[in-house]
């Protein structure tokens, strides 16, 4: 299973006109993960998450600090699922999976179709993106990110464009395949409902890039809202938001 | 009438030939009918203008046969033979050179700066303006038409590839930077396929462009060909030669896109849910808007 190592990490964006201020996005991140675990980094829009997720994926670079994603010392294989599925739209679901396969053209196919069928669009195989509902797309880039067989996978708020129902339906199925693959996940999102659902663990970052909170959650798979200690945990966190909130209120003056 | 009423009417139903004159082959039937009966008009009404069936008959003529003021017919096949492979070489030149031009001024800033304003002069130029030159540099002959329509045509191909090049998503560049896709894999189903519908758009550009260019370079320097067919008719003042051979150079235009390039244009969209001509079309207007309104490198 990776490691994921995070030290002092901060990322300056620079001004976009002359004249204009550098933006801080994240500023002196550490902590480390490791093994099979769900990690869920939380918070308001605007904190850091999703750059925090392109410095790990190696999509954009730190200003200062190190990130270090190793699988048994060596560099690990990463997965990605994005806010929207990002398929070409020009492939079949089968090409768009081969597209980032590593496999022979005949064990690319066989793998790709164990993941397709895993959500529910083993009938797919041939369709475009265009042919394919939004949620139906979302299944693609979840089935392509595991395809991969990734050390360490990497989601990006991968529901925040569906409708609730459908959401609902891809959070129920992604518990069930990480519980069956056990990979070591780190996944935005600022709904922390769905980070309850999901995770083993959440890393809670405030405005202005930094760690407010990091918790374990120590519920049993699979959970459900309904489930009242699910509803305490839930509550506990919004608490620590309204503190958040509160101390950043204070600070403003 | 209450609104329950108009409700409940039954839908209005058109009959088959309403139908038939409504639907799209219909209106295109339309304006074919129009601009007959409008020329047909025009020859009534003006000495020098050639009617249509007067036309039709010499352009059967040029093929089938015969004698015209002294000027031997049915050289058609003869002209056309010698006109098409001209214009094939310079086209086939032109697609490959201003592909790899235009992927070269898009992917790399150092090229569009060397290479921008070189694109620009090409582009302002008109094809006579080669025409004339190629005509001084090689004499009569062949070359001078195949150069022109390589100086003409090429930089429509370049300028549309390179905006293609530009228009690929950035999304699609991250995904495919976070999987790791290796670089030949990445030009093959990213690129090539993103950049396709600008390349259409150079193709169709370079066809009319070419065509024309080839046509100037056979009428001022050539000895044979359909441009000097033409300017053949043109000297010795007969009208419906000339327009004949202009509706020649059209029917041609129009069985090269029919038969040719929308086939082909309409297998490589495919994976469109609706790859319609009014797609292609506002796809085509688009990039012809672009460059006439943005600065394109």
């Amino acid at each position: 299973m990776a490691t994921l190592k995070i030290e002092n990490l901060t990322k300056t964006f620079h001004a976009h006109s002359k004249g204009g201020l550098p933006t801080r996005a994240i500023q002196d991140i550490s902590f480390e993960m490791s093994g099979q675990v769900f990690v869920s980094l939380v918070g308001p829009s605007g904190c850091g998450k999703s750059t925090l997720l392109n410095i790990v994926s190696g999509v954009d670079t730190p200003s200062t600090g190190t990130v270090t994603v190793t699988q048994d010392g060596k560099k690990a294989r990463l997965g990605y699922v994005f806010q929207d599925p990002r398929l070409l739209p020009w492939r079949t679901v089968m090409q768009n999976m081969l597209y980032v396969s590593d496999l022979h053209e005949e064990e690319g196919r066989a793998n790709a179709t164990k993941y397709l069928e895993m959500v529910g669009l083993e009938h797919a195989h041939e369709m475009y993106p265009g042919q394919l509902s939004g949620g139906m797309q979302q299944r693609v880039g979840i089935a392509r990110a595991f395809s991969v067989s990734p050390d360490l996978l990497l989601m990006d708020e991968p529901f925040s464009h569906l409708d609730a129902i459908t959401a609902r339906s891809l959070r129920e199925e992604l518990q069930v395949m990480w519980n069956a693959t056990k990979k070591t996940v780190l996944f935005v999102t600022h709904d922390v409902l769905e980070a309850v659902q999901l995770s083993n663990r959440i890393i809670t970052l405030a405005h202005g890039g930094t760690v407010f909170d990091d918790t374990t959650v120590e519920l049993p798979f699979p959970r459900k809202a309904s489930d009242p200690d699910f509803a305490a945990h839930q509550a506990e966190i919004l608490g620590r938001f309204e503190v958040m909130e509160a101390e950043r209120a204070a600070a403003a003056g | 009438m209450s609104v329950a009423t108009r409700l409940n009417r039954p839908p209005f139903k058109r009959s088959p030939v309403g139908r038939a004159l409504t639907s799209q082959w219909g209106a295109r039937l339309t304006s074919y009918v129009v601009f007959i009966i409008g020329w047909q008009l025009l020859a009534m009404l003006v000495e020098r203008v050639p009617g249509p069936w007067e036309t039709l008959d010499f352009i059967w003529r040029e093929v089938s046969g015969g004698d015209l003021g002294g000027v031997r017919r049915g050289q058609f096949l003869e002209h056309f033979g010698a006109t098409v492979p001209r214009f094939a070489i310079g086209l086939t030149t032109s697609f490959v050179v201003g592909t790899v031009v235009g992927i070269a001024i898009g992917s790399v800033s150092f090229v569009r700066a060397l290479l921008s304003d070189v694109l620009l002069v090409f582009l302002a130029l008109p094809a006579i303006i080669w025409a004339f030159l190629t005509v001084m540099w090689y004499g009569l002959g062949w070359e001078a038409p195949v150069y022109t329509v390589i100086l003409s045509a090429t930089p429509f191909v370049a300028v549309n590839v390179a905006q293609g090049v530009r228009a690929v998503s950035p999304e699609l560049h991250r995904m495919s930077d976070a999987f790791g896709v290796p670089r030949n894999r990445r030009l093959r189903s990213l690129m090539l396929p993103a950049v396709t519908g600008y390349l259409f758009t150079g193709l169709r550009f370079a066809v009319i462009i070419g065509w024309n260019a080839v046509l100037l370079a056979e009428w001022f320097g050539a000895t044979d060909g359909v441009g000097w067919r033409a300017r053949l008719w043109y000297d010795a003042a007969r009208y419906r030669g000339f327009i004949g051979w202009a509706i020649i150079f059209i029917v041609f235009i129009f069985l090269l896109d029919g038969l040719v390039l929308s086939p082909i244009q309409k297998r490589a969209f495919r994976w469109r849910k609706s790859a319609s001509d009014e797609v292609d079309l506002e796809h085509g207007l688009a990039d012809m808007e672009a460059i006439a309104k943005t600065p394109f490198l």
